[in-house]
């Protein structure tokens, strides 16, 4: 080892340094040459770095990558519930009640000859479908007590955070009598949709905007009951828009009325 | 509710990087138990911050993260000196030596034997800089720009961390009886 004992320690660390980076593959093409050159020409080179290369295969052999407990990807994948999770999740006893609902809706879609297509391609109709998962998720947001993501009275910090996760623009109005809580995101057939919360005294009113041509929009009309929650719909000139309220059919009504008088400034008025 | 566009990316990455980001909460925690509860508020973590960042290498990025974690967690869990700074004595000692000389001379035959316990051991032994930084090389196959980021350390600093962690695993292993 003379040649050793004459290196500094700086350029025995550097030595080292590079036989490293030539076995992580680290270094450039130029240097590539330069130290295969060299490893050539120096036995000693070429002997470490093959003592260099043993021990980081031992160490891959004997410490290999360890496989994430099926303890731990349960609670990872709980974390997130899978796309159409929502639906699965929905109890037997309802998910009959809802399909009976489904039929019914269908029946009375047809004798009105309305949405003819679109709306008898199943017998489960899009509407209610809409309607469900609307309903569904004010349920579950108020059980888990988050009814919004972004908490702000302040519609212009709402509109800007919903505009980064949805594709419709939201179009936000401030009420009296029902002062703006908050936003969230409604996924509605994979749509990712705007979510206005507006409180009325204890009660909640989530108003979701979709596109007017959305499969589940609907003119206007009264107030649905779903499952003990009530729901408005309606739709003016570049949205439809699904209420869904924990209060009474009254207020909810009066809701409606505001919001439509509100927004209808920019927009004509939707037929009755 | 939470931020479909976050679940929908979290979906994508993090349930691939499992195996990885475990592996290096357990040689990081020593522990298997602590390892999970470590990996699960990465995840929490990582979750939320899908929210407003989109991630172009998810590897590093989620490493960092667990890495992070596991700084926290040891930092809030454990009195003694499991933290992150570890004991640098020994490989202080062995960067005086010299890199040239330092890289041992372990027997091939030693190392190739089956004595992966003392290597395991000998692993668990470094201090936590260098471990992390040898497993996020040997086993996750980070690159050195990778490592760099993920620990917030420069590439230099990645280099003779991992230098130093080679050369020491290599004394411990040819030096012990």
């Amino acid at each position: 080892m003379t040649k050793d004992l004459a290196m500094t320690d700086r350029d025995a660390n550097e030595r080292f340094l590079r036989l490293n980076a030539a076995l992580d593959g680290e270094l450039d093409a130029m240097a590539s040459l330069a130290f295969e050159r060299e490893m050539r020409d120096d036995p000693a080179l070429a002997a470490e770095y093959e003592r260099l290369a043993a021990l980081r295969d031992a160490i891959r052999r004997h410490s290999p990558r360890e496989a994430a407990p099926q303890s731990l990807q349960d609670r990872i994948a709980a974390l997130v519930p899978p796309p159409g999770a929502a639906a699965a999740a929905v109890p037997f006893r309802r998910r009959a009640w809802l399909d009976a609902r489904a039929l019914a809706l269908a029946a009375s879609l047809a004798v009105l000859g309305f949405a003819a297509g679109a709306g008898l391609m199943s017998l489960r109709a899009p509407s209610s479908d809409v309607a469900r998962t609307l309903v569904s998720d004010f349920a579950s947001a108020a059980i888990a007590g988050q009814p919004f993501d972004v908490a702000s009275s302040d519609r212009h910090t709402v509109k800007p955070w919903l505009a980064g996760r949805a594709t419709v623009s939201a179009n936000i109005v401030d009420l009296a009598g029902f002062p703006l809580v908050g936003g969230r995101i409604a996924v509605v057939d994979r749509i990712p949709a705007p979510t206005l919360v507006y409180r009325h005294n204890e009660h909640l009113i989530a108003v979701t905007e979709l596109p007017p041509d959305f499969k589940g929009a609907r003119a206007g009309g009264g107030i649905e009951t779903i499952d003990g929650y009530h729901v408005a719909r309606w739709r003016d000139a570049n949205l439809a828009y699904v209420a869904v309220s924990d209060a009474d059919e009254t207020a909810l009504a009066e809701f409606v009325v505001a919001f439509r008088h509100a927004a209808g400034a920019a927009t004509e008025p939707a037929p009755p | 509710m939470t931020d479909p566009v976050a679940e929908r990316r979290f979906r994508e990455i993090v349930p691939p990087l499992l195996d990885d980001a475990y592996t290096l909460a357990k040689w990081l925690s020593r522990s298997p138990t602590d390892a999970e509860d470590i990996v699960q508020d990465a995840a929490l973590r990582a979750l939320s911050a899908l929210s407003t960042v989109a991630v172009d290498r998810p590897k590093p990025w989620f490493l960092a993260i667990v890495r992070n974690a596991a700084m926290t967690f040891m930092a809030r869990n454990r009195r003694e000196t499991v933290a992150y700074a570890g004991d640098l004595t020994d490989l202080d000692a062995l960067d005086s030596r010299g890199g040239g000389e330092a890289a041992p001379n372990p027997e091939q035959a030693l190392i190739a034997a089956q004595d992966g316990e003392r290597l395991r051991q000998a692993i668990a032994n470094l201090p936590s800089p260098f471990l992390e930084t040898l497993v996020m090389r040997d086993v996750s196959g980070l690159s050195y720009r990778e490592i760099a980021a993920a620990t917030e350390a420069p590439v230099g600093t990645v280099m003779s961390r991992l230098a130093r962690a080679r050369a020491s695993l290599a004394k411990t292993l040819g030096t012990e009886p």
